[in-house]
């Protein structure tokens, strides 16, 4: 599965690795965001376009053993924007949770972590969706696990998987799963990047994933930082941080290091480039 | 040894099964104990990530969270060292451990850190993280610590996992992600404050979590609030002092657990 990965870095070698993604460390062997990102780069390239969020549902299917998955972006307040399923079944679980307002997807959003429902006919899943649970075995699903798409306070979306029969996920599947979630995070916010249509930020940091799971107190720190700094939300503090270390060939940890130790400072300008050190 | 508080604390460890068990808050009463009565200045806790990274979940203070993380982010230290191997790794004179751990132990002296001690948190064969103890002085944990400090840590563990089977099995899962998700709100939540009024990030963290318990709020709840922009902290105490890595807590207390110290 590695192979047609390493082909689309032939094709746009500069977009999706830029001086000092972890890919190219010795984290690449064995790192399973590595793993999890070839397979959703491959995904993309088999159908001959740029990657996006929608390959993370396709890929995951295959990954995570599951029947399908569907995946919506926070858009405001607006309660969720259906983005991308991978069946019919996942776009029916996908609309009947929007529309009831209940089950795993919104239970996700609201507490922040997955939500892993291995068994939608027993007793708590009746509890805790009465209409949603047996709407969803109606539909084909019997087990569906949603994953908010979330870097803490950043809100990206949810991205569901449902299974045709009962059981929990694997602790490996599970893994895989996160990682999953992590990488779609991250290309939705990319994507709104680029929707914000801000020509100076290019083509974004390049869907290249940054390793989420190390390091990142000080991302997260230095991304509060910058809601000050810039008089913006959270979560454009994080894809100005992002296009910051794109624009100028950096390592998001290093920048964001940088900016905790007060050595760089970002201004509410809209064009990045003005953006200097302190 | 406190042994009235040492008995409060097994049957605090052992009680996994209440409504609004929170597992985050679980482990805290793990580290905060081991503070309290052992002969140790602070203690922290990796936790196994179902991604396949350890993940700091929980440590009796600022201090002994920064060197947890300093841990993982130099892939280097007793407590990766104790969780690989699934058995106890010490050391009495972190001076004399610059050859076995280049990066950490300066670190740890700097923090102002002269020993320690990591015990897992294994099950039979099954590793699920690492519970390390931090002395101000040089000088091996006694063995009767080490004993206690080993069967909180077993007795958690045996909790985490049969809370694990008895309740949902993807209970303990789910809780855990979404506390590793607080957490980074906790620290978006840091530099935010940070700065707005000029602080450090330690004082930063001291400011809220003291803000949080005066209003009798989840840090958690109360960081989520301030990112978003809905709670202002207004009224704010000025600045504390910074703190020496002592016997502070670096938590809320968990509801109807006993007072501390």
């Amino acid at each position: 599965m590695a192979w047609p990965f390493f082909g689309l870095l032939a094709m746009q070698p500069g977009r999706i690795l830029p001086r000092g993604s972890f890919l190219l460390g010795a984290r690449m062997t064995g790192s399973r965001p590595g793993r999890i990102w070839g397979l959703v780069a491959g995904q993309a390239a088999s159908r001959g376009g740029r990657v996006s969020a929608a390959d993370v549902c396709t890929a995951a299917v295959t990954a995570v053993e599951v029947s399908g998955a569907w995946l919506s972006a926070a858009r405001g307040t607006d309660g969720g924007h259906l983005m991308r399923v991978t069946d019919e079944v996942s776009e029916e679980l996908a609309e009947l949770q929007l529309t009831l307002g209940e089950g795993p997807s919104p239970d996700a959003c609201a507490c922040g972590g997955p939500v892993l429902a291995s068994n939608l006919g027993d007793m708590e899943a009746g509890r805790r969706w009465p209409v949603f649970a047996p709407a969803a075995r109606q539909a084909g699903a019997a087990a569906i696990f949603a994953f908010p798409l979330r870097i803490g306070a950043i809100r990206a979306g949810v991205m569901g998987l449902y299974r045709a029969r009962p059981g929990p996920l694997s602790a490996a599947h599970l893994g895989d799963a996160l990682t999953f979630a992590d990488t779609a995070t991250l290309l939705l916010l990319d994507s709104q990047d680029r929707a914000a249509g801000d020509p100076a930020a290019g083509p974004g940091p390049g869907g290249q994933p940054a390793d989420l799971t190390l390091h990142r107190a000080e991302i997260d720190q230095a991304t509060g930082m910058l809601t000050e700094q810039l008089g913006v939300g959270i979560t454009e503090a994080f894809i100005r941080l992002r296009a910051y270390a794109y624009a100028h060939d950096r390592r998001l940890a290093d920048l964001a290091r940088d900016i905790v130790a007060r050595r760089v400072r970002l201004h509410p300008d809209p064009d990045p480039s003005h953006d200097g050190i302190a | 040894m406190d042994g009235q508080l040492l008995s409060e604390t097994f049957v605090e460890l052992t009680d996994t099964m209440v409504a609004d068990f929170d597992v985050i808050d679980f482990l805290h009463v793990l580290t905060d104990r081991s503070v309290q009565l052992l002969e140790v200045s602070a203690a922290g806790l990796l936790l196994a990530d179902p991604r396949g990274e350890l993940r700091v979940v929980a440590a009796s203070s600022e201090a002994a969270r920064l060197l947890e993380l300093f841990q993982l982010q130099s892939d280097q230290g007793p407590c990766l060292d104790c969780f690989r191997a699934g058995q106890p790794v010490d050391s009495g004179d972190l001076a004399a451990a610059a050859q076995r751990w280049p990066r950490f132990a300066p670190a740890a002296q700097q923090a102002g850190f002269a020993a320690v001690q990591a015990l897992p948190m294994r099950l039979r064969d099954q590793v699920i993280g690492a519970l390390n103890l931090f002395r101000a002085s040089p000088g091996a944990l006694p063995p009767a610590d080490v004993r206690v400090g080993q069967a909180l840590a077993d007795v958690a563990t045996i909790s985490l996992l049969h809370e694990r089977s008895m309740r949902h099995s993807d209970t303990l899962n789910e809780q855990l992600q979404t506390a590793l998700n607080s957490r980074v709100i906790i620290e978006q939540a840091k530099g935010k404050l940070a700065e707005r009024l000029g602080l450090d990030m330690d004082q930063a963290f001291t400011l809220l979590r003291d803000f949080a318990r005066n209003r009798n709020r989840r840090l958690s709840d109360l960081a989520q609030a301030f990112v978003d922009g809905s709670e202002t902290l207004t009224s704010l105490p000025p600045a504390a002092p910074q703190q020496r890595p002592s016997r502070q807590a670096g938590h809320q207390p968990r509801p109807g657990s006993p007072p501390k110290q």
